[in-house]
């Protein structure tokens, strides 16, 4: 029977916590008696039968016919998929989109479906490779589909192959892939691996141009997602779901998929399990891998050490797999997520501690530049809460990450000169985006980049930013532990070289003897603060 | 009267070369620079005064010679031995104060007819450099007749004086020689314009310089400059600049400014129609090819010497490469209201005593990365040689 | 005191025997660690004696361990290299078989000596060095030899060929209900012609009984190295694809399992030949290509087959300058 997560409060004999740093990790012992470390919970028990489970959810499908009466023989039929940024880190084979696509294509192809693409629904994010698509379906269906060039990524940026379906009461545009719009039947197959994925926002946004996604990815609708974690009180899905209803209302039929996964991310082998345990649970087993693995980090140049934690695939068993029309699929979705991530908080704190990992939704296989660890911490940790951030207005964020002044050349090109000159210019979000976006966003060559290349969309690090406009706006002071100083001064914030003197800078902002709450993720936990 | 002295003895030029190579402003030890007592300069004619140098400051053509690399092009323009100096603000022997153009031309050559560039105005292109009643010599600093800056007294053509204004000060006055260069420059760039955007490649003095410049004569354009250090980026940015990259992501700036697309191996396919070279060095005139647009121009401020480019793409873009020397008078006068305007005292980081030239010489050989811009001599009274 | 004497007698030449022995016990004193073993330091608890290993296990495998070890070696060190060089195996579809845990009979078609072998290194982990392989007690079993090196190299046991004797049927089952995994070519035998041959009811029957599920596999490619008939092989590319795990439905007859099995592997088969969602189409509609090939003459038998045959060129396609 897994343990659900709880909050510790922390005395004298509480060991020293773990935290992420990048690709590497720091033993912190936290002040006693006004800390409290918020722990995720255990694994949720995986299903026994995941192949049976999709067959039961294709054939009894919530609010929509079983799916195999929903397929004709001169259908057209779409399956798009979630790209390479989901989920984190990369899923043991077989993927559970694979699994997915799989059935759905064996019941396609007992009814006699010809006409059938596979987008892989990527948005702005970079393309993904022939290896990472082989990943995600499966070299099955990619050996059927992909020659024939019916297995694709969505090009948010191509003319010929958008269309345009309407606008929302706010004037919202809605513009998605054409033959997703164009097909008789859409299957979205999500892996919703925390709360803000999945929904209306799968298409709304996955499959859909800049023109339409500039409309929610902005500083106003993301400083009034509080949070984006939360869909109820999430502007950006507010704005997701009233696109959804253009779609619907423009005669896109969609079947979603959504799936949840469990917490499982570090695997029960050495030495990375230890990741996963509560440290005073550490048997001396446990602290010789995890010294050995300290010891070997420390010795191991940068690159090396990327190389071994991107080549990680976490074990995650599947523990929902939901199908049918898109809001009930969700909100039973959204209810496994939370089973797994909730952990109710009493009340907010002064100092919010987090410890960064070496990975975040935009750099699989790639490099953790600043401006993501400034989306992994302000935008997405800092957002896992529901109900009220959980740390108070004006109050300080303690991120600990090596912040390298380092950019993946092919994948973040935009990156790196919104780094060196948007930054160096200024870090507010709203004059950035007012001053620098456009010239950014409609940058012939990133347009090139992102479509006949492996880079993220020009205007993508702009949206990384705005990701954190919430928190910049909610704190009082960010200081990263451990990170370069130049580049962690460029990101607008203070570094420190310990945790100690984090607290002690975080003293000139709440005062002495502030509250501490460390969230200690991953494996993913949400705060559930009253 | 002390002057600090070049004379030609190659084996230690050979030194200073060796020197300079170990590390910038090493030659000045080893080299043919020595403090030497001189015989008072004979006047070369009736009409030449004296001037006994304020400040005289240290430019990098200067350096060039002492580390010994420049080139051997100066060899038949220069005559030994000389006293260097040439940016210098001095008292007049009627206690007014005067800022030296050190150009020789025709006039001050006693050449009569003048050459034609002379005629036109246009000393800076003077085609007597090494003829006439003086010895050889392009300017004031290089000739073994007229003296230099770095010593007690100089003698000058009445044509290469310029009054300073009382207001001035000397640390403003002894920057008017090096930005007339920059406005020489700045006009330059501004009588083909307007232009959108000038990309102004290196902040030491002359960068900055041109920067103002480019400034005041072209209000409109966008000038992306590059700067090493914290504060040459600050005060590139408080003369005029619109933006200040570091040298290294100057191609990525331009091209995201431009939305130009890049071919493999750098070359970017639009650019700026104008990029001002205050550096001159291979590397310098290379990024410069990187980013001028096609059909733009490279108007190379900064001295270059012996360099090796590939000019493919000058070749196949149909870009320019032009030199820019020097002044005219006119740029003199020009400069003269910009040192006021822009209270450019302030760029003299710091003075030293002829005594101790080899200290000065290196600091400014290494002005960047010690938060330096302009090093000069401070010759007024031998007191405030305690520094 | 003689008696004393005589003691003292003794004892002195006990003590000349000694004498001579200390050159041996210095030889010995001067050893030291690691070549002997290390005392421990009075300080230290010493740790308790580790808990034997082997007393967990079951008693008939710990027999068997050494052979185990052996085949471990053989399998890694011998067969794997002489497979890669020969049959530069490309595997298919192992995340199939990701969910699996327990025994499982493997069930392939049957083209040549090697396919044992290739089918052996080509199982993941742990099914590897945890199966045994169902081998014609006729050809395998003939000599001592033969059924030696049979047993040890791919842990075989005889079946006999033509019908599943009681005490073969009897002793595999035995070995599944242990948890080990089965390697069985249900065709009975090495294809002829190329084609396959009709699946017989064994694997079917041992899966019902033991409640395993089947692992179909196509091995493609084999035939072309080691056809029946020849002796010296010919380097080949294989493709190795495994299909999901089926298991016996709710009171299925064996026969009727055996055909699924069959079609299963043929389904494998069309779409190791064509692409995956080609095969499921032709499956759903019925029209999979049967393993035996089409029911005609011999000609047109092999002539089908070597219809998409892709034979890589020896020409050179440009001078080489
Ligand atoms: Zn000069
Ligand atoms: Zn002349």
């Amino acid at each position: 029977m897994p343990r659900p997560g709880f909050v510790l409060d922390v005395d004298k004999s509480t060991p020293p916590i773990l935290f992420h740093h990048g690709e590497g990790f720091r033993l912190e012992k936290l002040p006693a008696d006004r800390t409290r470390v918020i722990y995720p919970g255990e694994p949720l028990d995986a299903l026994d039968d995941v192949d049976a489970e999709i067959q039961r959810a294709l054939l009894d499908p919530l609010d929509m016919d079983p799916l195999p009466t929903l397929l004709t023989p001169g259908m057209k039929l779409t399956i798009a998929f979630d790209d390479v940024s989901l989920p984190l880190p990369p899923m043991k084979r077989p993927d559970i989109r694979q699994r997915v696509i799989e059935a759905v294509l064996d019941m396609a192809a007992t009814a006699g479906v010809d006409d059938v693409h596979l987008i892989a629904a990527l948005a702005l994010h970079r393309r993904m490779t022939e290896d990472e698509l082989r990943h995600a379906v499966g070299d099955r269906v990619y050996d059927a589909f992909a020659p024939q060039g019916a297995l694709y990524n969505h090009d948010a940026e191509d003319p010929d192959n958008l269309a345009f379906l309407g606008e929302t009461k706010h004037g919202e545009e809605v513009e998605i892939n054409k033959r997703a719009a164009e097909s008789d039947l859409l299957i979205y197959v999500n892996i919703n691996i925390v709360s803000m994925d999945g929904g209306h926002k799968s298409t709304a946004t996955g499959l859909a141009s800049y023109r339409s996604i500039k409309h929610h990815h902005n500083v106003h609708t993301m400083e009034h997602s509080k949070s984006f974690m939360d869909r109820h009180n999430s502007e950006l899905h507010h704005s997701n779901w009233r696109m959804g209803k253009v779609i619907a209302d423009a005669g896109v039929k969609v079947f979603q998929i959504e799936t949840t996964i469990n917490n499982d991310t570090f695997g029960d082998a050495l030495p990375m399990s230890v990741l996963a345990k509560r440290e005073w649970e550490w048997s001396g087993k446990d602290r010789v891998a995890f010294v050995g693995m300290q010891q070997g980090l420390k010795r191991l140049p940068a690159s090396t050490k990327r190389k071994i934690f991107q080549g990680h695939r976490a074990p995650y068993g599947v523990t929902s797999v939901s199908a049918g029309a898109i809001e009930p699929v969700h909100e039973k979705t959204l209810q496994h997520c939370f089973d797994q991530h909730l952990v109710e908080v009493e009340g907010q704190t002064d100092i919010l501690t987090m410890g960064l990992p070496y990975i975040c939704p935009y750099n699989v296989n790639s490099i953790m530049n600043p401006i993501l660890v400034m989306c992994l911490g302000l935008g997405y940790f800092f957002n896992m809460y529901r109900g009220k951030p959980l740390v108070r207005e004006g109050g300080v964020l303690i991120m600990t990450h090596p912040t390298p002044w380092e950019f993946h050349p092919v994948h973040h090109p935009s990156y790196i000169d919104f780094f060196e000159q948007v930054l160096a210019d200024t870090t507010d979000p709203k004059e950035i985006e007012q001053k620098w976006e456009k010239q950014f966003a409609e940058d012939e060559w990133y347009r090139h980049l992102y479509r006949t290349s492996y880079a993220y969309h020009g205007v993508h690090p702009f949206y990384m930013w705005y990701w954190g406009s919430h928190a910049l706006k909610h704190l009082g002071r960010v200081i990263i532990v451990g990170g370069d100083k130049r580049a962690v001064h460029r990101l607008g914030f203070k570094a420190a070289s310990t945790l100690n003197d984090a607290f002690e800078m975080a003293e000139d902002v709440v005062g002495r003897h502030p509250t501490i709450t460390h969230l200690k993720n991953p494996p993913i936990v949400m705060a559930d603060v009253k | 009267m002390k002057a600090l002295r070049f004379s030609r003895k190659p084996g230690r030029y050979v030194a200073a070369g060796v020197a300079g190579r170990l590390a910038a402003g090493k030659g000045a030890s080893v080299g043919p620079l020595k403090l030497v007592d001189v015989d008072d300069l004979k006047l070369p004619a009736d009409d030449w005064v004296r001037l006994r140098p304020r400040l005289a400051g240290i430019c990098g053509s200067d350096l060039a010679t002492i580390d010994g690399h420049s080139s051997r092009y100066f060899e038949p323009i220069v005559s030994f031995p000389f006293t260097p100096g040439h940016e210098v603000v001095g008292d007049l022997e009627d206690g007014s104060r005067a800022v030296l153009i050190p150009i020789l031309s025709c006039v001050t050559r006693g050449i009569d007819p003048m050459c034609g560039a002379c005629s036109a105005g246009r000393t800076n292109r003077c085609g007597r450099i090494a003829f006439g009643h003086l010895e050889p010599g392009l300017q004031t600093g290089f000739c073994a007749d007229t003296g230099g800056g770095w010593s007690g007294e100089l003698v000058a053509h009445p044509s290469q004086l310029l009054p300073v204004p009382e207001d001035l000060s000397d640390e403003a006055a002894v920057m008017v020689e090096p930005l007339a260069c920059a406005v020489h420059a700045a006009r330059k760039v501004a009588a083909s314009g307007p232009h959108q955007r000038i990309a102004v490649i290196g902040s030491g003095t002359l960068g900055l310089l041109t920067i103002a410049a480019l400034r005041s004569e072209d209000p409109f354009g966008t000038i992306i400059a590059t700067g090493k250090y914290p504060h040459q980026q600050g005060l590139a940015k408080a003369l005029g600049a619109d933006q200040v990259v570091s040298p290294r992501t100057l191609p990525r700036v331009v091209r995201s400014l431009t939305g130009a697309f890049v071919l493999d191996g750098g070359q970017l396919t639009d650019g700026v129609e104008v990029v001002v070279d205050c550096v001159g060095s291979e590397a310098s005139l290379t990024q410069a090819l990187q980013v001028v647009a096609p059909g733009g121009q490279i108007v190379v401020v900064g001295m270059p010497g012996h360099t090796a480019l590939d000019l493919t793409s000058l070749w196949h873009r149909e870009s320019t490469i032009s030199g820019c020397y020097a002044y005219t008078r006119s740029d003199f006068e020009r400069a003269l209201e910009l040192a006021q305007e822009h209270d450019l005292g302030r760029l003299v980081s710091a003075t030293y005593p002829l005594s101790r030239s080899t200290e000065a010489i290196e600091h400014a050989a290494n002005a960047g990365a010690r938060g330096a811009v302009k090093i000069a001599f401070d010759l007024r009274k031998p007191a405030k040689a305690k520094r | 005191m003689g008696h004393e004497k005589g003691l003292e007698k003794v004892a002195s030449s006990v003590r000349a025997a000694r004498a001579k022995v200390p050159p041996v016990r210095a030889l010995v004193a001067q050893t030291t660690f690691p070549y002997r073993a290390p005392t421990t330091p009075l300080t230290v608890e010493p740790k308790p004696a580790e808990q034997k290993l082997l007393g967990h296990y079951d008693s008939g495998w710990a027999r068997k361990l050494p052979a185990r070890y052996a085949r471990f070696f053989l399998t890694e060190g011998v067969v794997r290299p002489v497979i890669a060089g020969l049959a530069q195996p490309e595997r298919r579809g192992l995340d199939r078989l990701a969910d699996l845990d327990g025994p499982v009979i493997f069930a392939a078609n049957h083209h040549s000596h090697l396919d044992a072998g290739l089918l052996i290194t080509s199982l993941p982990e742990p099914h590897r060095h945890q199966v045994f392989a169902a081998a014609a007690a006729d050809y395998f079993f003939d000599t001592r030899v033969k059924a030696t090196a049979s047993a040890l190299v791919l842990n075989a046991i005889p079946i006999e060929r033509t019908k599943v004797g009681r005490r073969s049927a009897d002793e595999a089952a035995g070995l599944i209900d242990d948890g080990w995994s089965m390697i069985i070519f249900p065709e009975g035998g090495r294809s002829p012609d190329g084609w396959g041959q009709p699946f017989r009811g064994g694997a079917a029957y041992l899966a019902i009984r033991c409640g395993v599920p089947v692992v179909p596999i196509h091995l493609a490619g084999t035939g072309r190295i080691l056809p029946k008939g020849k002796n010296r092989p010919k380097p080949q590319r294989t493709v190795v694809t495994f299909g999901s795990p089926i298991r016996a439905d709710e009171g299925e007859r064996s026969q009727a399992f055996s055909d699924r099995i069959e079609s299963a592997v043929a389904a494998l088969a069309d779409e190791a030949t064509t692409d995956w969602y080609s095969a499921r189409r032709r499956a759903a509609a019925g029209e999979t290509p049967a393993l035996a090939g089409p029911q005609s003459g011999a000609w047109r038998r092999t002539w089908a087959l070597t219809a998409n045959r892709k034979r890589p060129s020896t020409a050179k396609r440009w001078p080489e300058l």
